[in-house]
C-alpha cells in the first residue's frame, strides 16, 4: 500500500501504483478540493504541488510521488490565508469555483518562486488552466494584489530581522 | 406511509411557538417540512427556530438561513436571494447564511411554479417573493420585540431595524433577533392577502440592495471546502464509469463482454441501461470499488453496438437537410407574422439575402456530469448539482421505475451549469447502477463522455430576406431559423408556445430574439424545426439559447442593410428604434445602451489604423418578455491573412435595478467572453453521427491569454431588475462580425469566424 506524505502528513493510500493521485487524494483521503476536470492535463482543475512544482494531478501516479511532499489546496494555508486565498476573496474571483483550487494552486506555484511577475509572466503560467465562467481578469487581479502583498510582508520581516 | 410524501403539520403548540409560513403567491400556505425525509424530526427536536417563511429560518443565535431554490451555478443566486430577504429583514449581512433547497415543490419557483434555473429568470422573478418573505419577518421580529419590552402594540411604528437589532430610541430599550427568536413570542402569521398587502421599501430606503456585499460562497471556494455533486460520498458507496457508443444518439447495445472486465480489481458488475425515458442510447455502466477501477473496467469492456438509425449522418447533412427544409413553402410555423411581408419584398427598391450559420457547441463546465443515486428504504435519494430539479427527479424517478414523489433531490453546488445541468441524464446511469448493485453509487462521466453525450446547442441555419424602399428604409424583413428544438425535447407542454398561423405550439427557445424592437412594419419569422438534427443531435439550452443565434443573424443583416444604404450602422439601428407601438418603452433602452457603448468605446470619434474596425450590436436577450437590454462595441484588427484580433469589448447594459453591482459586472464580463469564445475559438462536429470533439484540445473554450480589454457600463435606472448571466453571451458575435466587415470589408456569416473564411470574404 503506497504512502503519501501529503500536507505534511504520512498517509498511506488503498491504490495500485498506477491510480491517478488525483483520485488517491479524492477517494481514499477524502480530500474533495482537487477537482476533475478532463482527466489529460488539459485543463489544470487538478492542479497540486510536488515538491513545490505544479502538476496536474490527474496525470501524476501514485506510484511516482512516494516520498515527494505533495500539498492540495488543503494544504496550501493552515487556515485558508494564504494570500493569494485572502486576495481571491478580495478580489471576489469565483464564480462557479470548480477550478479555483487548480487555479490558486498554479498561482501558488508562480508567487513562491517570483513575487514580483509581470501580467504576460502570469498569463503564460496560467494559461493552462481553463476557466468556463471567464474569470480570468479577476484571476490576474487577485493574482497581482497577492504577489503585492507578500512582497509588503517580506519587506516588513526583513525589516525586523535584526541585524 | 414515509415522510417524503407525507406533509407532516407541526404539532398545534410547536405552531405557536415557531413554525408559520407565509407562503408563495403560486402555493399559498404551506406547512411542514416534508422535503428530506428526518428533517422535520430534526427540527423537531431543536427548539425555537422562528421560520416566518419557507424561505428562511432564524435560529436561535441569530443566524439567517435562506433557502434557495435556484441552482447555483456560479451566478451567486443564493447570496442574492438572501440579500434581498436580508434588505427587507432588516439583518446584518454577516448573519446571513445560505442553504440549497431539495426539490421539495414548497421550494418551487413562485412564478414559474417549477424548480428551474435558467433565462436569466431567477433575480427578476423572486425578488418580490425574497422581499414579501423579508418584510414578514421584520413585521413579526417587531412586533414580539415590542411585547418583549413591554411597549403597546401601538408603539410599534417607534421600533427601528437594523443590523439583526429591534432598537426602541425613544426609550433606549433594543432587542437583538436572537434573543427575540429565543422568547419564542414570534407568533404572527400572514395569509397571501396579508403578505401582498405589505408595504415593500421603495429604493430610496435600500441600505442593502445596491450594495456590493461579499457574496456568501466565495470563501468556500477558496479552500476547496465547497461541496459540488462530484464531491458527494456516501458510506458503502461504490462508483460507475460509463461507456457510451461512437454515435450521440440512437445506438443501441448488441451485446456487452465483461471477461476482460472481470480481471480488474474492485470490479463489481457491467449495467446496460434500460432507459425508457429515452434519455440515453446505447450506454453501460462498468461499477466499481473505485472510479480509477470503474475507468479500467469500462476500458476493459467489449461493447457492440447497432448504430440505430443516425450513423451515418454529418454536421454536413444536418446542414443541408436545414437547407432543404427551408427552401419549403410549408416549412414551421409562423413565431412573428406582421403586416405582408411577400407583398413588401415585391415592391420593395432593393432586396438583400443571406444565410447565417452557428456550428454544434458544447457546454463543457468545467465538472464533468455527474450524479450519485442512494435508495434508501422506499426512498430514492440522488446527490447532484442540477439546474431542473422538478424534471430530473421525475427523470430519475422514471430510470427506478418508481412515482417521482419518492425521489429526494440534494442539490449542491454547480461546477458550471450553462444549460448543460437543465438536462438530467446523468440520473439514469447512477440511479441503474444504484439499482443493480443495491449500494449507492457515484456516476462521473469522463470529460470524453461529457463531451460527446452533450445537449449541445444545435447546428443552425438562418435565412434572412430584407427588404428597403427607395429612401433606404427597411421595410420587410422574413427571417427564417432551421434548427433542433431543445425545448420542445422536454416534453412539457407549457414550455411550448402557440404559432401565429395556428399551426400548433412552436419551440420559442429556438427564435427568441427574432422578435425584436426595431419597427418594421412587415415582418415574418418563421420557426422550422429540422428533424434529422433534432434525433441525431438531441440539443439543450447554452446560455442564453436561440439569442445566441438569432441575433447573430438579425444584427448582422442589419448592418448589411445599412451597409447596402449608405448608412452609418449604428445610426440605422437608432432609427429603427423608434419605440412606435409595442416597441414602446424597450426600443428606448435598447436606444440608449447603444449610446452608452458607443461613447464608452470612442465608437466615431476614435481614429483607427488601417485594418482595425469598430462594429456595433444590440440585443434584446432573453424572451421579449423577460427582455433586457445589451449593446456591444468591438474593436477588432484584421491582418491580409484574414486572422482576426478582438482588440476590445465594450458592453452596455440596462438592468434597471441591480442588487450586486460587482455581481452584474462579473456576469457580464463572463457572458462577453462566452460570446467571445463562441464567435472565436468554439465548433463542435458531427461524424458518423458521433460529435468529434472529445475533451479540451479539440474543444477549445477561451483561455487567459485570448482574452481582450472588457469595458463594461451598467445602467440602472430604477426600472424592474433584469436578468444579466446571459445577454451579453449574444451580442458579442455580431458586434465582432460587424467590425470585421468595417475593418476589412470581409462580411462573415458563419459561427464560428475562422481566418480563413474571412480572407475568402475580402474583396482581392
Amino acid at each position: 500500500m503506497p504512502t503519501l506524505t501529503i500536507n505534511g502528513r504520512s498517509m498511506s493510500v488503498d491504490a495500485a501504483n498506477d491510480t491517478p493521485l488525483l483520485w488517491a487524494i479524492r477517494e481514499q483521503l477524502q480530500m474533495t478540493g482537487t477537482k476533475f476536470g478532463c482527466g489529460a492535463g488539459l485543463c489544470g482543475a487538478c492542479t497540486v504541488h510536488v515538491n513545490g512544482e505544479a502538476v496536474r494531478s490527474c496525470q501524476t501516479m501514485v506510484g511516482d510521488v512516494a516520498g515527494k511532499k505533495i500539498t492540495t489546496i488543503e494544504g496550501l494555508s493552515a487556515k485558508g490565508d494564504h494570500p493569494l486565498q485572502k486576495a481571491w476573496i478580495a478580489e471576489q474571483v469565483p464564480q462557479c469555483g470548480y477550478c479555483q483550487s487548480g487555479q490558486i494552486m498554479q498561482a501558488a506555484s508562480l508567487l513562491a518562486k517570483n513575487s514580483n511577475p509581470t501580467k504576460e509572466e502570469v498569463v503564460a503560467h496560467m494559461d493552462g488552466n481553463l476557466c468556463r465562467c471567464m474569470t480570468y481578469s479577476r484571476i490576474q487581479k487577485a493574482i497581482m494584489r497577492a504577489a503585492t502583498e507578500m512582497r509588503t510582508a517580506s519587506a516588513a520581516g526583513n525589516d525586523r530581522r535584526p541585524t | 406511509m414515509n415522510k417524503h410524501v407525507k406533509t407532516i403539520a407541526p404539532e398545534t403548540t410547536d405552531l405557536s411557538r415557531r413554525s408559520f409560513l407565509v407562503g408563495t403567491a403560486a402555493t399559498g400556505l404551506v406547512l411542514g417540512y416534508a422535503g428530506v425525509p428526518g428533517i422535520g424530526d430534526a427540527l423537531a427536536a431543536a427548539p425555537a427556530n422562528f421560520e416566518p417563511s419557507v424561505w428562511y429560518a432564524i435560529s436561535p443565535d441569530g443566524l439567517v438561513t435562506v433557502t434557495c431554490g435556484k441552482a447555483d451555478m456560479g451566478q451567486h443566486i443564493a447570496s442574492t436571494m438572501a440579500q434581498i430577504v436580508c434588505e427587507e429583514l432588516g439583518a446584518k449581512w454577516s448573519d446571513m447564511r445560505v442553504n440549497l433547497a431539495s426539490n421539495d415543490p414548497k421550494f418551487n419557483d413562485p412564478v414559474l411554479g417549477a424548480q428551474i434555473t435558467g433565462g436569466s429568470w431567477s433575480t427578476m422573478m423572486n425578488f418580490e417573493a425574497m422581499s414579501r418573505a423579508g418584510a414578514a419577518g421584520r413585521i413579526a421580529l417587531t412586533e414580539a420585540a415590542a411585547a418583549a419590552m413591554g411597549l403597546p402594540p401601538y408603539f410599534k411604528d417607534e421600533l427601528v431595524v437594523r443590523d439583526s437589532m429591534v432598537l426602541h430610541p425613544k426609550s433606549k430599550k433594543q432587542m437583538s433577533f436572537a434573543d427575540i427568536v429565543k422568547s419564542g413570542k414570534a407568533t404572527k402569521t400572514f395569509t397571501p392577502d396579508e403578505l401582498k398587502a405589505i408595504k415593500l421599501k421603495s429604493p430610496d430606503q435600500y441600505t442593502m440592495i445596491g450594495v456590493s456585499v461579499p457574496q456568501i460562497d466565495i470563501p468556500s471556494k477558496t479552500n476547496g471546502t465547497a461541496k459540488y455533486g462530484i464531491d458527494v460520498m456516501l458510506p458503502g458507496m461504490v462508483y460507475g464509469a460509463i461507456v457510451t457508443p461512437p454515435v450521440r444518439y440512437g445506438a443501441t447495445v448488441k451485446s456487452v463482454d465483461d471477461s476482460a472486465a472481470k480481471s480488474v480489481p474492485g470490479f463489481i458488475k457491467a449495467v446496460i441501461l434500460d432507459d425508457k425515458t429515452q434519455t440515453t442510447t446505447g450506454w453501460v455502466v462498468a461499477v466499481a470499488s473505485t472510479y480509477a477501477n470503474a475507468k479500467k473496467a469500462a476500458a476493459a469492456l467489449k461493447v457492440s453496438y447497432d448504430g440505430g438509425p443516425n450513423a451515418k449522418l454529418s454536421s454536413q447533412s444536418l446542414l443541408d437537410e436545414a437547407k432543404r427544409l427551408q427552401k419549403l413553402d410549408d416549412s414551421g410555423q409562423f413565431f412573428v407574422k406582421d403586416g405582408d411581408v411577400g407583398a413588401a419584398l415585391g415592391s420593395a427598391a432593393k432586396v438583400l439575402e443571406a444565410e447565417y450559420t452557428t456550428s454544434i457547441n458544447i457546454h463543457a463546465p468545467m465538472e464533468p456530469m455527474n450524479a450519485t443515486a442512494e435508495f434508501k428504504g422506499d426512498i430514492l435519494h440522488i446527490y447532484s448539482g442540477n439546474q431542473f430539479a422538478t424534471r430530473s427527479g421525475a427523470i430519475a424517478a422514471g430510470a427506478a421505475g418508481i412515482d417521482p414523489k419518492f425521489v429526494v433531490m440534494h442539490q449542491m453546488w454547480l461546477g458550471g451549469g450553462f444549460g448543460r445541468r437543465l438536462d438530467a441524464d446523468m440520473m439514469v446511469p447512477a440511479v441503474q447502477a444504484a439499482k443493480a448493485v443495491g449500494k449507492p453509487v457515484k456516476v462521473i462521466y469522463t470529460r470524453e463522455n461529457d463531451m460527446t453525450m452533450d445537449f449541445s446547442r444545435p447546428l443552425t441555419y438562418q435565412k434572412v430576406k430584407a427588404g428597403v424602399d427607395g429612401d433606404g428604409k427597411l421595410v420587410a424583413l422574413s427571417h427564417d431559423v432551421v434548427s433542433a428544438w431543445p425545448t420542445q425535447r422536454w416534453g412539457i407542454p407549457d414550455f411550448l408556445s402557440p404559432s401565429v398561423d395556428k399551426k400548433g405550439p412552436l419551440d420559442a427557445f429556438t427564435v427568441n430574439g427574432s422578435d425584436f424592437f426595431y419597427t418594421v412594419p412587415n415582418h415574418n419569422v418563421r420557426a422550422i424545426k429540422n428533424e434529422m438534427a433534432h434525433n441525431a443531435t438531441p440539443s439543450g439550452q447554452l446560455r442564453s439559447v436561440a439569442p445566441g443565434w438569432t441575433f447573430w443573424a438579425v444584427e448582422s443583416m442589419i448592418d448589411e442593410i445599412a451597409a447596402a444604404t449608405g448608412k452609418d450602422p449604428a445610426q440605422f439601428r437608432i432609427s429603427l428604434l423608434d419605440g412606435a407601438g409595442k416597441n414602446d418603452g424597450g426600443a428606448q433602452r435598447l436606444r440608449n445602451t447603444l449610446l452608452a457603448a458607443m461613447g464608452l468605446a470612442g465608437y466615431g470619434t476614435k481614429k483607427l489604423p488601417k485594418g482595425e474596425g469598430m462594429g456595433v450590436a444590440c440585443v434584446s436577450s432573453q424572451e421579449r418578455a423577460t427582455a433586457s437590454w445589451t449593446a456591444c462595441v468591438a474593436h477588432v484588427a484584421v491582418a491580409p491573412s484574414g486572422e482576426v484580433t478582438v482588440k476590445k469589448l465594450t458592453v452596455a447594459t440596462d438592468v434597471g435595478t441591480q442588487v450586486h453591482p460587482d455581481n452584474i459586472r462579473a456576469q457580464v464580463e463572463g457572458a462577453a467572453l462566452w460570446g467571445l469564445s463562441l464567435a472565436m475559438y468554439e465548433k463542435a462536429t458531427l461524424k458518423d453521427g458521433g460529435i468529434e470533439q472529445t475533451n479540451f484540445d479539440g474543444y477549445t473554450p477561451l483561455r487567459m491569454s485570448q482574452m481582450p480589454e472588457v469595458a463594461v457600463a451598467v445602467i440602472a435606472n430604477g426600472e424592474k431588475a433584469t436578468g444579466v448571466g446571459e445577454p451579453a453571451v449574444t451580442v458579442v458575435a455580431p458586434a465582432i462580425g460587424n467590425a470585421i466587415f468595417n475593418a476589412s470589408g470581409a462580411r462573415v456569416r458563419a459561427l464560428p469566424i475562422t481566418a480563413e473564411a474571412v480572407k475568402g470574404a475580402m474583396k482581392a
